[in-house]
């Protein structure tokens, strides 16, 4: 009798990507629920000829600034995945390094600006929104700075290689989602105000 | 050069102590360990919810007074407790329990992807549940229409209705993850088994959906702390603005997998190879693509455009109404070409699948009339009653689903008779307590009627008969409850289950690993295609 026809193992999407895909959507979706009560009460409250945010109050010089920050930080990122599939080491440290600086400096120049911003969050519901997004928007980078961190211990480990790569790819995945956020607080509200 | 490397001498094994109860709890990370836990646990919060239910549904008999609860806004206290609970609290968290145990078996996975993350997400939830309900307790909640809650307090139930949400997102990351990439040699997306598809598709939309509801309530907590609220966190707001996920047509996604545990169980039950079975997925995703509730939020509503009139909500609410017909013409469809199989006495989870699908039908139905803006349902009793139905279906399709994995999961057999009962009570229940609402909802009775007859909407006469009625429903549904908390119970001091028996032939009840190779893995050992028959 024939031996029966095994067959080859299935070729499945590695199951970190899936899940972290998976819960980036998540993310992003917390994210659109926000933009949404945003544009939606900005547009309703500028269609009865309302102030929206108090004239010259939103600057776009520190929102430009932030956005060139985390574009830098995106190329890095991006740095990163090429040198560790590479099995390119020095490369990998400098690139993981460099992301999780430019986290940090959008981190210290956002937190500066708000504090320097005199716009109490109690102003209006514009500035409850503000402060909300932005806030967890801070949030989302910090955790993106602390998984660059892990990876980047884990790179001086010699643990992030070409066969063991995907929880590279999986922080740039999550990293890209975080800029593409800020992109459209960039464009919503700084630019839009 | 090469180097051998022996295994260094260990101590045997039997020396290891073994862990402690508590320990093996707080660290089991085994997928059927984690289905119990949540179903355990959700089980316990159902029944809470449906005695707080039960105090709600005696309130509204009476609707000039407060004689229950002290007052309105404590009546509303309750009342959202209720809604909240019994979606968030009970009913998903037992489906998740389900998905948890039975989807890695369904897909020949050994195990569920993440089970760190998985038992993550059950304390997560179980912390977020307990908090939750503490902060309804200590005078919280979600707000009240006359601001007379503790601001604390109610930070306290947002800040665990975000755990919550965060338990029940990272959960349903592990099983969509397990389904789309831990699926066996030959198991494709068109051959998984129905329950896990229909989880598949509903975890994306928990995923899409419940995260815009941790929006809102982030909103609200920020705007609370601290200082006097702008608008998001102010008291008579909140629920308003989450309100949105407790009814149409949010619900429709968060009852979705009822769909698929009642193929997965007419299918071996009838004994008949499902017919179409690319409609029927294509059906369930449809249903699940009209359950997408984000949009519909009324609280942000454009001055003179309700949401609730636009045509995307009325024609979520029509479209579903045929969708569940095609499924369960599918089933209806399997049923009659089973029906010598079934013999005179069907299995019991069986009876309760198919009555599960006709509640979700009876839910559609009340959701597209009331979507009708010309017959002022949409602020009416009519709302609950749709949620009543809908997921009270699920409600009913979990304990089919207990019923017939159960054996899987914990290795033991269950009295199906009191099984029987304890869905068929949860049925009349649903029934009871859903059908009057809907009609006094055409009386003018308000979705909340609070203490007082304006509040209530000054409705017509009848409506504290019809109130009476659905409060015996209330207590039909926590006779049901416990009925099924029995046999549960039971089932763990039962004789020890078969390994398949239902004599079904999906993965979940094969004893040793199995490589797909066939067209579709159901019945296939048994059954003849209708070509063979041929």
């Amino acid at each position: 009798m024939a031996d029966p026809v095994v067959p080859a193992p299935p070729v499945r999407p590695s199951t970190l990507m899936v899940g972290t895909t998976l819960a980036t959507g998540a993310v992003v979706m917390f994210f659109a629920g926000l933009f949404a009560v945003y544009f939606s009460m900005r547009a309703d409250t500028m269609a009865w000829g309302s102030e929206w945010f108090p004239e010259g109050a939103i600057q776009l010089s520190p929102g430009g600034m932030n956005m060139a920050t985390l574009v830098v930080a995106t190329v890095t990122m991006a740095w990163a995945v090429h040198s560790v599939a590479g099995n390119d080491r020095i490369h990998a440290y400098l690139a993981l390094a460099l992301t999780a600086v430019m986290g940090i400096a959008m981190i210290n120049q956002t937190v500066f600006y708000f504090n320097d911003i005199g716009l109490p969050i109690d102003y209006s519901t514009s500035t409850t929104l503000l402060f909300t997004i932005v806030g967890a928007h801070l949030v989302m980078v910090g955790i993106g700075v602390l998984w660059v961190g892990l990876l980047l211990l884990r790179a001086l480990g010699g643990q992030d290689t070409r066969r063991h790569r995907d929880l590279v790819s999986a922080a740039a995945l999550y990293w890209y989602a975080t800029v593409a956020v800020y992109a459209v607080m960039w464009v919503g509200i700084y630019i839009g105000k | 050069m090469t180097i051998t490397e022996t295994a260094p001498d260990t101590e045997p094994e039997a020396s290891q102590p073994a862990p402690s109860p508590l320990e093996s709890l707080a660290t089991g990370t085994d997928h059927r360990f984690l289905g119990r836990a949540w179903a355990a646990a959700g089980g316990l919060f159902l029944l809470l919810c449906l005695v707080v239910g039960v105090l709600v549904g005696i309130e509204r008999i009476g609707l000039d007074d407060a004689e229950v609860f002290g007052s309105g806004d404590e009546v509303f206290q309750f009342w959202s407790l209720y809604r909240v609970g019994l979606v968030l609290l009970a009913v998903v968290p037992l489906l998740l329990g389900l998905a948890t145990a039975v989807t890695p078996l369904q897909v020949g996975a050994s195990s569920i992807v993440f089970p760190r993350a998985a038992a993550l997400a059950f304390w997560t939830w179980l912390v977020g549940a307990v908090v939750t309900v503490v902060g309804f307790l200590a005078d919280g909640g979600l707000g009240t229409p006359d601001a007379g809650s503790q601001r604390q307090a109610v930070a306290l139930t947002l800040v665990g209705l975000l755990l919550v949400i965060a338990g029940i997102s990272l959960a349903t990351v592990c099983v969509v993850t397990t389904v789309v990439a831990a699926r066996t040699s030959g198991m494709t997306l068109r051959r998984i088994p129905y329950f896990s598809w229909s989880m598949l598709v509903a975890g994306t939309l928990w995923l899409t959906t419940l995260p815009v509801l941790a929006a809102n309530a982030v909103l609200a907590y920020v705007d609370l702390r601290g200082r006097p609220a702008v608008h998001f966190g102010a008291e008579d707001h909140i629920w308003d603005q989450l309100s949105w996920a407790f009814t149409h047509p949010q619900v429709y996604a968060l009852a979705l997998p009822l769909i698929g545990i009642a193929f997965d169980v007419v299918g071996v039950a009838a004994g008949v190879r499902q017919r179409n079975h690319d409609v029927v997925l294509v059906a369930i995703g449809l249903f699940g693509a009209v359950g997408f509730g984000a949009y519909a939020q009324s609280f942000f509503d454009t001055p003179g455009t309700p949401v609730m009139e636009e045509a995307l909500y009325v024609v979520d609410a029509f479209v579903a109404v045929p969708l569940v017909l095609v499924l369960l013409g599918g089933l209806a469809d399997s049923l009659r070409r089973g029906a010598a199989n079934l013999g005179g006495r069907p299995p019991a989870p069986m009876v309760l699948a198919v009555f599960s699908v006709l509640l979700l039908l009876a839910g559609t139905l009340i959701g597209a009339v009331r979507s009708v803006a010309s017959l002022d349902l949409l602020e009416r009793s009519t709302t609950g009653a749709q949620m009543t139905f809908t997921i009270g279906a699920a409600l009913v399709g979990v304990i089919a689903g207990m019923l017939w994995w159960g054996d899987r999961i914990v290795g033991r057999s269950a009295p199906q008779g009191l099984g029987l009962l304890a869905g068929l009570a949860v049925t009349v229940g649903v029934v009871l307590s859903g059908l009057p609402d809907t009609i006094s909802g055409f009386l003018g009775m308000n979705d909340f009627p609070g203490a007082d007859e304006v509040t209530a909407g000054s409705p017509g006469s009848g409506v504290g008969v019809l109130n009476a009625v659905a409060a015996v429903g209330a207590l039909a549904l926590l006779a049901g409850a416990l009925a099924g908390a029995l046999v549960a119970w039971r089932r763990l001091g039962g004789p020890e289950a078969p390994a398949d028996p239902w004599g079904g032939h999906t993965l979940e009840w094969a004893t040793s690993p199995v490589v797909v190779s066939s067209e579709r893995p159901l019945l296939d050992a048994t059954v003849p295609t209708e070509e063979e028959v041929d």
